[in-house]
């Protein structure tokens, strides 16, 4: 600790190189930073104690297949199960197709006991959805992107669907997905169904709510194993799950993501180790002034390398602390259309920058400092630089 | 009077160590640049190369792709019978009627995505004279067999010649590979027409492609099927509704500009680091240039060439590093057919041109103030020190 303000006179003497260095080096942690939040924020979706609870259960081909809606019924007759609620992916345009965000029509019956606290509204809002067939709900992101007010007429054309849906909305939630819209299967039944001039009867998907956590795997079990040998065998799994499997869709991310991240890192490694060598190369006579007057090898050898690590370590901080500030005051939903309900700098990440930053450190000190450390005093001396 | 490059380049290689790693760090950042111009370049052209001139894809009013398109089978009659419409030698028009569904279906990887599977008659394949059965044969009717791409044997679980796959009810067979010179085609599997509306109990087409007999036609044939309110179609330009696909790459798009953007400014502090050094160790030699009568400018101008020198040097390395990953197959998420595209790394002259200018840019800001303290020495000063 003594030799803390050695240290310091160390790094700052050329104060230009040092900031450069660390600037280089806080600029490429702030993208490791940010990449690594965009895998955890893949492979981690938010998860609260009601999404823990809940199941989806889709056509065992894809979920382009219909499900019948008198599943809904048998499924709840699983026991273990709390609540079951009918979804279909609407998929319709808002004035524009490059508005995209989410809609779901849902069987209003179990819809608040499926979503518990991660739909949240007013009861008064609660009970005009309810009760009015046209009824549609927002998350409050979604609705703060199009300025809507509670009694907005929302328009939305069919595409996957030959129905256009004209809604009002009559409550703003919030939860973990404020990005999303949710309106009355009812009312999209009976849309399609005077298309298809008969009943149409079918649901995309259903989101289930289990009694507990133990109940989850059990309860997919029991619902696969009911319609296995029907017209229409499910796929069943916790919601975590097939959400990570419509990221698996996107392709090999994650192998995209490393290995950028160990190009940036081998990148930053050259610029410190060169940095760090052009400096101690200078010094090469002080150093050998150092061990003249009784410095041991260690000691510099100490000396050196924290004074690398400052610089390494202090350029990760900046960079990935200030990744966490900047991205905790954006608004990631609106920027991704709903794609990153958030986008959260992991303690993790911040961990894992921090060790980059050391690591570098070290690597890039390494060789310099030991052969300075390990050079005879009276070479030191003679040196020219 | 200008100073001679080879100045430039001997102080280069004289300080060999730092310049080759400042080379390598500008590199690195240049050869993710052009990995994710591949990448997205790659995915584009799939998308781009997909279609013929005067061919039109129609499918329901309404809709925006084939898998979410479906219409009743009586109105393919009223089509195909159509003016305008190209025959072929036996002269049956050529108009393919097909239908698309999707499956989910396991990666050879273990993770599932969503596969196209188109069923088709003998008339999809005079209507896309691009797709070739290169091994096995063709699918007979009846039989539930299966035609896959070759790309998709190369990704995904039991889609080799012989292998079988359960899908639905029933189980179906390969019993043939087929290419797509790299179209869109080249991600689907193909079955006979009747097969696949008989497993998914759906008697519809999703899309009829049919040729014009030339641009005119084509015109004439969109505006009279667009028209005609029975039959609530509507006919796309086969190229443009393949195009609009490219919408899918618009996530790589953005985190490769932000990777390049961010990289850039990165390499531009390490390169204005190795400047600044390399401007603070020649001092006495700018000196005594300037004493030999060369102009403040040239100064400049030197400096700031063997900045950008140094910088397409790592260009050149970049350049080198990247072009191994060409043609190296691939696959995400095409978010207008919910199913997955297959596509290769596309390393193009065009964007190697495009890395090197990065990196030339690179040479640019990070060597201008360093040029710049350079060239506003103190001759008195520097000569005395």
């Amino acid at each position: 600790m003594k030799f803390l303000p050695f240290l310091l006179r160390n790094v700052f003497r050329n104060r230009r190189r040092t900031v450069l260095t660390v600037t280089s080096i806080a600029v490429s942690l702030f993208l490791v930073a940010t990449l690594l939040t965009v895998l955890s924020e893949l492979n981690e979706p938010p998860s609260t104690p009601d999404s823990a609870l809940r199941l989806i259960s889709r056509h065992k081909v894809s979920l382009a297949n219909i499900l019948p809606k008198a599943h809904q019924a048998k499924i709840r007759s699983v026991p273990g199960v709390k609540g079951v609620c009918g979804s279909m992916w609407y998929g319709g345009v808002y004035k524009d197709p490059s508005n995209f965000f989410a809609q779901f029509a849902l069987t209003t019956d179990d819809m608040m006991e499926v979503y518990g606290n991660d739909v949240v509204m007013s009861e008064a809002e609660k009970q005009a959805f309810l009760k009015e067939r046209t009824a549609c709900v927002a998350g409050r992101k979604l609705a703060k992107r199009f300025n809507w007010k509670l009694g907005e007429k929302i328009f939305l054309k069919g595409t996957v669907f030959p129905f256009n849906a004209e809604l009002t909305l009559r409550g703003i939630y919030e939860g973990p997905d404020e990005s999303s819209l949710f309106f009355h299967w009812e009312y999209f039944n009976e849309g399609m169904s005077k298309e298809f001039g008969g009943t149409a009867d079918f649901c995309g998907f259903y989101v289930i709510k289990a009694e507990s956590a133990e109940a989850v795997p059990i309860v997919a079990e029991k619902i696969d194993a009911l319609f296995r040998n029907t017209t229409a065998p499910t796929k069943t799994e916790s919601e975590k799950s097939f959400i990570l499997g419509f990221i698996s869709m996107l392709g090999n991310v994650q192998l995209l993501i490393t290995s950028i991240c160990s190009g940036v890192i081998f990148a930053i490694v050259l610029v410190a180790a060169n940095t760090i060598a052009m400096s101690i190369r200078e010094r090469t006579r002080e150093i050998g002034i150092l061990k003249a007057l009784g410095f041991r090898r260690s000691q510099i050898l100490f000396l050196l390398l924290s004074e690398a690590i400052f610089i390494t370590l202090g350029g990760s901080l900046i960079g990935s602390w200030g990744a966490r500030l900047l991205y905790s005051s954006i608004d990631f939903s609106a920027v991704t259309a709903g794609f990153f309900q958030r986008f959260y700098v992991t303690p993790e990440t911040l961990t894992l920058c921090a060790l980059i930053g050391l690591g570098v450190g070290v690597v890039s000190a390494g060789v310099p400092a030991w052969q300075a450390s390990r050079r005879p005093v009276v070479d030191a001396l003679r040196r020219v630089v | 009077m200008k100073i001679p490059l080879r100045y430039n380049l001997r102080s280069l290689l004289v300080r060999w160590v730092g310049t080759l790693m400042t080379a390598i760090g500008i590199g690195l950042t240049v050869a993710i640049f052009i990995v994710m111009n591949a990448l997205v370049n790659g995915l584009d052209s799939t998308f781009v190369q997909t279609g013929r001139e005067n061919q039109l894809v129609i499918i329901r009013q309404g809709s925006l792709a084939e898998t979410n398109s479906y219409f009743d089978r009586g109105l393919y009659e009223t089509v195909r019978l159509l003016d305008g419409i190209a025959h072929d030698k036996s002269g049956q028009p050529l108009a393919s009627g097909e239908i698309t569904v999707i499956i989910n279906h396991p990666r050879l990887t273990g993770e599932s995505a969503n596969v196209l599977i188109r069923g088709v008659s003998d008339m999809a394949f005079a209507v896309r004279p691009e797709v070739k059965i290169t091994s096995g044969r063709k699918f007979r009717d009846g039989l539930r067999e299966l035609v896959v791409s070759q790309s998709l044997a190369n990704r995904f679980q039991n889609m080799q010649i012989g292998k079988t796959i359960h899908i639905g009810r029933s189980d179906w067979r390969v019993v043939g590979l087929m290419e797509a010179g790299g179209t869109a085609y080249d991600s689907e599997i193909w079955a006979d027409y009747e097969d696949v509306a008989q497993e998914w109990d759906r008697p519809i087409y999703s899309s009829i492609l049919v040729r014009a007999n030339d641009a005119k036609a084509a015109e004439s044939l969109t505006k009279r099927i667009k028209d005609d309110q029975r039959i609530n179609l509507q006919a796309l330009d086969q190229k443009t509704y393949f195009k609009d696909q490219m919408v899918s790459s618009i996530g790589i798009k953005a985190l490769g500009l932000f990777i390049a953007v961010v990289m850039g400014i990165g390499s531009c502090f390490a390169a204005m680091n190795m400047m600044y050094s390399a401007v603070m160790g020649r001092m006495k030699e700018v000196g005594t240039l300037r004493a030999l009568g060369f102009k403040r400018r040239s100064i400049l101008s030197s400096f700031l060439v063997e900045s950008v020198i140094l910088a397409l040097a790592g260009g050149i390395l970049g350049c080198l590093m990247a072009l191994p990953l060409h043609g190296l197959s691939t696959g995400t998420a095409n978010f207008i057919s919910f199913s997955e595209v297959l596509f290769h790394f596309r390393i193009t002259p065009t964007i190697l041109l495009k890395g090197l200018a990065f990196a030339a840019i690179v040479g640019v800001l990070g060597g201008i103030l360093p040029a710049r303290r350079a060239a506003r020495i103190k001759l008195v000063e520097v000569l005395r020190d």
